[in-house]
């Protein structure tokens, strides 16, 4: 929900926690304790449950910073906010249209990059090496080092002059020493860059353990059978990681598309048009120009157009299975 | 060369040979090598900027005057003590209270069958793809509503966000720590049933020290949840009660131009430092131990 805090939970549910069917029959015959619910209950309601049905009801609203006090009489605009933050010629010039494409561009390219990555790690890390606990290790770190923290990090490193990126580049002469990364159309790869630096982990890490469940034996039948190494990662790995790398995959679209901490703390408040990603945009309306309304508008779209992966993922999850 | 591979996959299992030096095997090794410069060079770059005098920080990259006192000046360039200890608070009081919490729903889950078990497992699951974004307005405009009407302070206060980051924590805590309970025995709390125990007192004294392994993941899991947040914090406190995460950011924005970047680099790593050690803490019981055999079938 937060960052990408739901890609751990996935690790730890593919990485061997089953879901177990309960017991039947003893305990069922007793009364449930529901008491034993009830905290858990009542906070996910409060936080969760209401607020998003509130969230819905806010979008249809002019709820801003002037009616907040009197936020029950708040003049209810119906789809207003949609239509005018999803025409191009609207009073919005198409921003709320621009931000969503802004972040499936930005999610799908950086969800790319982190698979061959993610998934050649892995196959490396899972055969024999020196020093592999080590290493496997050291390969978590970009992705527990939290998000503020790379944001601050990738900032420095892509500055204009000084920064690490451009001394390279100039080095190389590939670019100029001037090559500006964080304001004009190079924000997008320098948010890719960072965002691809700091999420493969967690694409390296579900294939790991998917890797892990592979038995031996399929790979000595494949040898024997006269596979290649390359025949056998397509025939015998690749179908058999196939289903836990969907999941990967479509968290991680997911994931990239909520992002809202990297492109905050790398550009701020008034990001670069090609950054603009739907929860930079969110923010500002909500936060920062008080257009209560509009941002939770702009929030529903955010839910609506990654719902298709949400639903994927919930089919793949299979909890209806598990009984 | 296929044959090869297999064999010394196997033979390393075995602990035995395998040891001949072949293309193949300095070609993985040097692969590694790349994997670990790819992800160790910007953390090498993060200390070497921390340890330079703010004069040539952010435009050397190795440090001509090293300056360990940056360590110690961070102090005072930010309130990163006050941050540290509000973010120490908070993430502390939700991961415990939320492993607690989640430890009695996810009891009756486990041992219970019921009409809306499965309903309510779906929309565990469910809420884990809903963008926070959607969540923050609402919950603000909410404790706002809350506060003008009732005139109790929700904003800015510690319980603010810690209930908030405790609710996303639960679903996630329920559902593994139902997981873990359902793979405990179950006769030792019919014999404490058995002998006058309440359903309270049997989760309480029976099943809280057998699932205690479970619950130290699902506090990891929400402290890290409530470590790495900035959009909620953002929000939700107040100057006081600041967490790192937004301090950190805060400095930046209006340090725009000229951050102290050695400093910055060094509250960062302090920052990072928590977050890295309990990880490592648990990656044990998330990758090696669910993953060897026991939990396998």
């Amino acid at each position: 929900m937060i960052g990408n805090r739901s890609e751990t939970e996935a690790t730890a549910a593919v990485v061997g926690l089953r879901v177990a069917a309960p017991r039947r029959g003893r305990g069922a015959a007793l009364r449930a304790p529901f008491g034993l619910m009830v905290p858990s209950l009542a906070l996910l309601t409060v936080v969760v449950f209401i607020p998003m049905a509130f969230a819905l009801y806010i979008s249809l609203t002019g709820l801003n910073q002037y009616t907040i006090g009197d936020w029950l009489h708040a003049p209810f605009v119906g789809v207003r906010h949609y239509v005018d933050g999803l025409a191009p010629n609207g009073p919005l010039t198409g921003s709320l249209l621009n931000s969503v494409k802004a972040s499936l561009l930005f999610s799908l390219l950086t969800t790319a990059a982190i698979t061959p990555i993610g998934v050649g790690a892995a196959l490396l890390f899972n055969g024999p090496l020196r020093g592999r606990a080590l290493l496997r290790a050291i390969m978590l770190l970009p992705y527990i080092i939290p998000t503020f923290v790379n944001a601050i990090l990738w900032r420095l490193v892509f500055m204009n002059g000084s920064g690490v990126a451009d001394q390279i580049l100039a080095a190389l002469h590939l670019g100029s020493r001037e090559t500006f990364w964080l304001i004009g159309p190079n924000a997008l790869w320098a948010l890719v860059i960072a965002d691809v630096w700091a999420a493969w982990p967690f694409v390296y890490l579900m294939a790991l353990a998917a890797l892990q469940t592979i038995p031996d034996e399929l790979y000595d039948a494949a040898t024997i059978d006269g596979a290649g190494r390359t025949r056998a990662f397509w025939n015998v790995t690749l179908p058999l990681i196939r289903p836990t790398l969907g999941l990967a995959l479509v968290l991680s679209t997911i994931n990239h598309f909520n992002n809202f901490t990297l492109p905050f703390v790398m550009f701020g408040t008034s990001p670069p048009e090609q950054v603009n990603v739907l929860p930079l945009n969110i923010y500002v309306n909500s936060f920062i120009t008080f257009n209560f309304g509009l941002g939770a508008a702009m929030s529903v779209v955010a839910l609506v157009v990654m719902l298709t992966p949400a639903v994927v993922y919930l089919r793949a999850a299979r909890v209806g299975d598990t009984d | 060369m296929a044959t090869r591979t297999a064999s010394v996959s196997v033979s390393w299992r075995r602990g035995a040979a395998g040891r001949r030096l072949s293309a193949w095997t300095v070609a993985r090794h040097g692969l590694a090598l790349l994997f670990a410069a790819f992800v160790l060079l910007p953390i090498v770059y993060m200390v070497l900027i921390a340890l330079q005098p703010t004069s040539t920080a952010g435009t050397e990259v190795v440090p001509k005057i090293w300056h360990p006192e940056t360590f110690r000046e961070m102090w005072d360039t930010v309130s990163l003590g006050i941050y540290l200890r509000n973010s120490l608070i908070i993430a502390t009081l939700a991961g415990v209270l939320s492993s607690v919490l989640a430890l009695g729903a996810a009891y009756v889950v486990a041992r219970f069958r019921f009409r809306f078990r499965n309903v309510f497992r779906i929309s565990l699951l469910a809420t884990h793809t809903v963008p926070g974004l959607l969540l923050l307005l609402p919950l603000f405009v909410m404790y706002a509503i809350v506060q003008q009407t009732v005139g109790v302070v929700i904003i800015g206060t510690y319980w603010g966000v810690v209930f908030t980051y405790m609710a996303f924590a639960l679903p996630f805590s329920i559902w593994l720590l139902s997981v873990y309970i359902t793979g405990l025995p179950v006769e030792l709390e019919e014999q404490a049933l058995v002998d006058g125990a309440t359903r309270l007192e049997v989760v309480r004294w029976v099943t809280l020290p057998l699932a205690l392994p479970g619950m130290v993941v699902t506090f990891v899991f929400a402290f890290l949840l409530s470590w790495n947040d900035v959009l909620f914090a953002s929000v939700l406190t107040s100057p006081t009660t600041r967490t790192l995460g937004v301090g950190l950011r805060n400095y930046l924005s209006e340090n725009y131009a000229l951050p102290e970047w050695n400093q910055l680099m060094a509250a960062s790593i302090v920052s990072a430092i928590p977050a890295v050690i309990l990880f490592l803490i648990v990656q044990r019981y998330i990758v090696t131990g669910l993953a060897s055999g026991s939990l396998k079938g």
